[in-house]
Parts: structure tokens; sequence; C-alpha cells
């Protein structure tokens, strides 16, 4: 039975940054994937991220920013994840993220990063592939 | 004539079974995979009232009798410009980082006003200090908090260069009123009389609901901010342009070519009607509406025949909605016509985009605008364009129009049959839509419903079932690639115009620029001022603007004057997805 369970996938958009074509797609279509998707919206701080993740109960959150703020804000949610206790989400994120920041960010625990271009089905094997085992 | 089109409409049909069906059967296909048009395919077409000549209604031909845009003849050779980027949209950092930016950029020769990116905090309302803001100042653009910061940024624009004899752009929508009055106290203070003020402040709020995202109020509070601006500009600044309306964000959100022309036209009724419900002649602002580079995309004859669209409709909406008898009412001011669509600029072999850039140019000179190849082809990389990048661009405009010449005719498209059934489907399919907004009660209501948002969102997401379907190719993306792709070094031979030490420290720099401007002010009268602001900003009919020049003179916050109207008018929230 758990095994057919939906995963369950939370796009956020952390920070000021407006352009959430990306987000929608992502969201639409990683439905069309079978899973389930919330989209946050725009204009989240990395708390009401959490907030919305645990509230939410998701397997995975997907991290969408175009403003060259993901050094800060993308830590700042796993950083929270983990004062929080949470262990068992995946943290995937996308947008505008120069190559030379992407290591940084995995460092500090993002999983991977999906520039554009990246097929959706491409993330949807990802995810399938990477959610911890509930 | 009738005849005639009777007569082609029978040879087009031997034609298909004598001529085109043997060469389908050759070749084992069922349809054949191209068209071909012609005069039965534009039936009614009448040069004069679907065309007409440049300059003229309905300006189907261009905008003005010759371009205006195009450089004057040099004496001698021209010389090479080279990395002169003042005028191109920029803004680093601090104010202190961007003023040395210009500061560099005017010793390489540049003489033109900034075209002034902002950070994201400064665009949605919110001071350097905010907590909520971490991560983002100096980001995008440069950072706003107080009239100090506009003092700093225009130090190199003094003297030959004073603040009435360049011309300054500002990309700033929600807060817009705001900011144009720093610049307005700053112009005050240095004794420039606001008439002489010659600027463009993007202000095209309703835009930002359903692309781009840097609303702060909702939709309805937000067109009282418009009208302020309409209203002021049009009295006290004449060459302040009021919108610089529609753009490319439309359709890099993911809206088609169709609702992109549609919703941009519903908008631009949204903000003329705002104009004329203040009492207003239609003929006393409309010349002062402009456009931002229009739509984008790689589908070239598409894209022409969208801008002579574009143009034709927004001159029949001044003209016959609106009643308009001046024809600069009715023209469509756009400095960059037609072009690739940023959003279509790829990361995986990201010369490429080069090549598509220049495609957008070519239809850019064929539809009435300079060939400029834009964007650069690292935008993809990263925020910050490498200077190589952008000579790349400026050299291939060069080519494009000195070599091969592309802007020696005007609309030389004009009378082709499949042009100018591209341009009558197009705009037909704009004003069906625009009539559907317009049964909805106008583009604010289609904005509070959430209805062009989510019909954006749902084009986008089917523009990406069709490129993983393959049904649409994207070079390098979905198609052409392989087990040998090429490791691409972007150089950058010239040092990135901000240094990356800087960049690292900006936040923390201007939260003590703010701290001190915060001690050394007459916080009394900052309070004073926001008291009277809070007073002025429950009445509807008040003008703002003077209060937030009065404020920013008192060196009152971007973020202080934004939380009085937050209280006021509330903040937009959006519809789910």
């Amino acid at each position: 039975m758990d095994q057919k369970k939906r995963i369950r996938v939370l796009i956020a958009k952390p920070g000021l940054d407006g352009h959430d074509r990306g987000a929608k797609v992502l969201t639409l279509g990683l439905r069309d994937e079978g899973m389930e998707t919330i989209y946050t919206g725009l204009r989240q701080t990395p708390e009401k991220i959490v907030q919305s993740a645990i509230q939410e109960d998701v397997d995975a959150i997907g991290l969408s920013c175009l403003s060259s703020a993901h050094k800060y804000l993308f830590p700042r949610v796993i950083e929270l994840l983990k004062e929080k206790g949470v262990k068992d989400v995946l943290v995937i994120g996308g947008g505008i993220i120069p190559s030379e920041d992407i290591l940084y960010l995995k460092e500090k625990g993002v999983a991977e990063i999906f520039g554009p271009g990246t097929m959706v089905k491409e993330i949807a094997e990802y995810i399938r592939q990477n959610v911890k085992p509930r | 004539m009738s005849e005639d089109i009777e007569r082609i409409k029978q040879k087009r049909k031997e034609w298909e079974e004598r001529v085109l069906k043997p060469a389908l059967e050759r070749f084992w296909l069922k349809e054949s995979p191209t068209k071909f048009y012609t005069p039965a395919d534009i039936e009614d077409f009448d040069f004069l009232t679907n065309v007409g000549f440049p300059g003229e209604y309905p300006f189907t031909a261009n905008t003005y009798p010759t371009s205006p845009y195009i450089p004057a003849p040099r004496r001698g050779l021209p010389g090479a410009s080279g990395l002169v980027r003042a005028a191109t949209y920029s803004g680093y950092g601090t104010a202190e980082d961007t003023r040395d930016y210009y500061k560099e950029m005017q010793k390489r020769g540049q003489k033109r006003g900034p075209n002034l990116a902002f950070d994201l905090p400064t665009q949605c309302g919110y001071d350097s200090d905010n907590p909520v803001v971490r991560g983002e100042v100096g980001k995008t653009g440069v950072t706003v908090d107080t009239l100090r910061d506009f003092e700093v940024i225009y130090e190199p624009f003094q003297g030959e260069l004073e603040l009435d004899r360049i011309a300054s752009n500002f990309t700033i929508n929600g807060p817009c009123n705001v900011i144009v009055a720093m610049y307005f106290a700053l112009a005050e203070k240095r004794g420039v009389p606001l008439d002489k003020l010659r600027a463009t402040p993007q202000n095209d709020i309703l835009k930002e609901f359903i692309a781009r995202g840097t609303y702060i109020f909702p939709p309805k509070h937000s067109m009282r901010m418009f009208r302020d601006s309409l209203v002021f500009f049009t009295k006290y600044c004449p060459s302040v342009n009021i919108t610089s309306v529609g753009g490319y964000h439309i359709r890099g959100a993911g809206a088609t070519r169709e609702q992109d022309l549609a919703f941009s036209m519903a908008i631009l009724i949204a903000y003329l009607q705002e104009g004329v419900k203040a009492g207003l002649d239609v003929d006393s602002f409309a010349p002062r509406f402009s456009v931002n580079a229009f739509g984008g995309s790689m589908e070239f004859f598409k894209e022409i025949a969208f801008q002579r669209a574009a143009r034709r409709i927004w001159a029949k909406i001044l003209k016959e909605k609106f009643g308009a008898k001046n024809e600069r009412s009715m023209l469509l001011r756009q400095p960059a016509g037609a072009h690739m669509g940023y959003e279509n600029c790829t990361v995986q072999r990201p010369l490429n985009n080069l090549t598509r850039s220049v495609v957008g140019a070519i239809a850019s000179a064929f539809s009435g605008g300079l060939p400029i190849p834009m964007p650069p082809y690292d935008e993809p990389l990263g925020l910050g364009w490498s200077l190589e990048a952008s000579q790349l661009s400026e050299d291939a405009f060069k080519v494009l129009y000195y070599e091969a010449k592309l802007n020696e005719v005007l609309d030389p498209l004009a009378g082709s049959y499949y042009v100018e059934h591209l341009t009558d489907a197009i705009e037909e399919s704009a004003w069906k839509e625009l009539g559907k907004i317009e049964a909805m009660g106008g583009a604010v209501a289609a904005i509070e419903s959430g209805y062009m948002q989510h019909e954006i969102a749902k084009s986008a997401h089917e523009r990406q079932k069709r490129i993983e379907s393959g049904e649409d190719l994207v070079v390098g993306v979905n198609c052409f690639v392989g087990e040998n792709e090429l490791e691409i070094q972007i150089t950058r031979l010239v040092p990135d115009p901000y240094d990356p030490v800087k960049r690292e420290q900006a936040e923390e720099r201007q939260i003590r620029n703010l701290a001190e401007v915060k001690k050394n002010r007459d916080n009394r009268a900052v309070a004073q001022l926001l008291g009277e602001l809070k007073d002025k900003a429950k009445k509807e009919d008040e003008n703002l603007i003077p209060s937030f020049i009065e404020c920013a003179k008192a060196y009152v916050t971007e973020q202080e004057m934004c939380d009085v109207l937050r209280e006021i008018f509330g903040e937009y929230q959006p519809a789910t997805l």
C-alpha cells in the first residue's frame, strides 16, 4: 500500500523573485507524472517554506530562484529543516544558477540542481529515485 | 478583382491535383510540409486600409515616416564605441558601486543617461535592513532606500550630463511613484525644473500581476498609483514617459503570441481609461505611452506579423475606442522591435544564442525596428552579461545594418500574401480574446479573478509538453544532442563590470549606509510627513506624488512610504494555481 502512495512535492519560490514560469510548469508537469504538487506562490520566506513542507507532509521540495539570491536562500531552507528535525525531505533546486555555485549548494545539502532546458520527465525520475522511503 | 480571385482559387485546385498530389505521392507524404499563399488568402486586402504609408494611420508599415532610430551618418569611418553600456540596463550593488560603474563607462566615452536596474527589495518596496530581504540586496540591480542613494548614483551625471540633458530609465513598477519622486526630489535639490526632465519609468503594474511579479498593492489600488503618475506627469513633466507598457515579459511568462497581444492591449485600455476617468483629454497623455520590446519568439514571419498587427491594433484602439484625434496618440512608440524572446535562450550550447538573436534582429529590421540582436548570448548563464557577449551583439547589429543594409526599406514584406494573411490572423485572434476580457470587465477584473495568470500558466505548460514530446524542437536541448557534447568555456577576457567581492559585501554596506541616513535625518519631520501621507492616502482622489517628493527630500525611506500605503491599500494575494 505504502509503495503506491503518491509522492508529494512542494514547489516553492523563496525570496522576492517573481519569475515563476518554471515553478508553475513543474507544478503542473509533475502532476502529469502522477505526483501531488503544491505551489507556494511568490515571495516565500525560508521559514514559510519549511512550515508549508511540514504542514503538507511532502516528500520533496523544489526551490526555484532566478534572482541570484540562491546562495543565501537555498541553504537557509535546509538549515531550518534541520532545526525542525526534518530529515526525510529531498531538496532540489532550479533557476538561473551559475555552474560555479552548484557545488556550493550541494555541499550545503541541496541534492541536485536542474537548470533551464531540463525535461520535467527527468526531474520526475530523479525524485522517484531519490525520495527517502517512508 | 473577385473574378481574379475566383480564377486563382480554381487554378489552385488544379495545381493541387495535377502538380502537388503526384509530388506528395512520390515522397510518401500524406500532406504537404509546406504552404503556399496567394491573393485568395487576403481577399479583402486593401493597401490603404490595411497597410498605409509609414507614419500614418493605421501604422502597419511603420510607426514613423522613416526610422528615427537609425544612427546619424558620421564623418569618416564610424569609430568603435566598444564596451560602453551605461545606457544599457545596468545597476549593481550599492549606490556607490553603480556610481563607480557609470564613472568607468563615462571614461570609455559613454554620454547617455542611466537605464537603471533595481534590486528586488527596491522593486517590491522593502528597505535593505528588513530581515525579509536577506540575500537579495544589490543582486538584480542597484539598491535604493532613500534619496541619498539617488544622490550618489547621479554624482557622475552633472555639468554637461546634468539631469535636464540626459534621459533616465527606471525599471520600476509597484513603487514607481515613490522611486520617481526620489528622482524629482534630486532634480529639485539640484535646481533642475521638473518640466525639463526626460525619463521613462516602466510603470506597467498590471503586467506585474501576470508576469515578473514585483507587485505590492492589489490591482485596484495599483491603478490609483498609475492614475497619479499619469496625471502628475501630464501636468508637470511633459517629457517623462508615463509608462513603458507591455513588452516581452508576458510572452516570457509563457503566453502565446495571441494572448500576449490581447492581454497587453487590455492592459493598455485599462491605463487609458484611468486618464479619461481623471478628466484628461486622451490626446494630452496617450503620446507619452511607450512600449518595451513587444513579443519575441523564434518564429520569424509570425513575429514580423505580430509587430505589424500590434501597431495596427494599438492605432485602432486609440482612434476607434478612445476617439483620439492626434495621430501621435495612435502610434506605438517602441525603441526596440522584434526579437528572439529571452526565454528562448538556452544554457545548452550557449553560443547558439547568438545565432538565435541574429534571427530575431532580422525580424526586427523587417518589421520597422533596428536589427539589434538581443539578448547577448550569455544571458542564461547568470546575471550580468559579459562585455564580450555584449560586444558581439553590438557588432552583429553593425554587420546587419551597415554591411547587409537591412534597414534600407521600411516594411519590406508589405503586400506579401503570407505576411498580410498572418498579420490579419494575429490581429483577429487578439480582438477575439480582447472581447472576452472586456466581457469580464477588463484587464483589472481578469487579473483579480486570476484568469490571465491561469491562462498563461496553461500555455507555458502546453509549450513544455510539446518540447518534451518533440513536437517543438529546441536545438541542443531536446534534439541534436549526443555523447560528444563540447565543454564550452565562457571566457571573460574583459573583467566583469562588477567586482564579485563588492557584490558579496553589498548588503552589509547598504545596511550601514541606511543606518547612517536614519541617524542623521530629522526623525520628527519624518514621522509628521508619514502621518500626512497616511491621511492623503485615505482619500481616493488625492494625488500622492507631491507627498512622496516631500517625504523623499526628508530622507524618508522607500519602505516607510510603502508601509503607509500597505496599511491603507492592503497587499496583493495572488490566485492559487
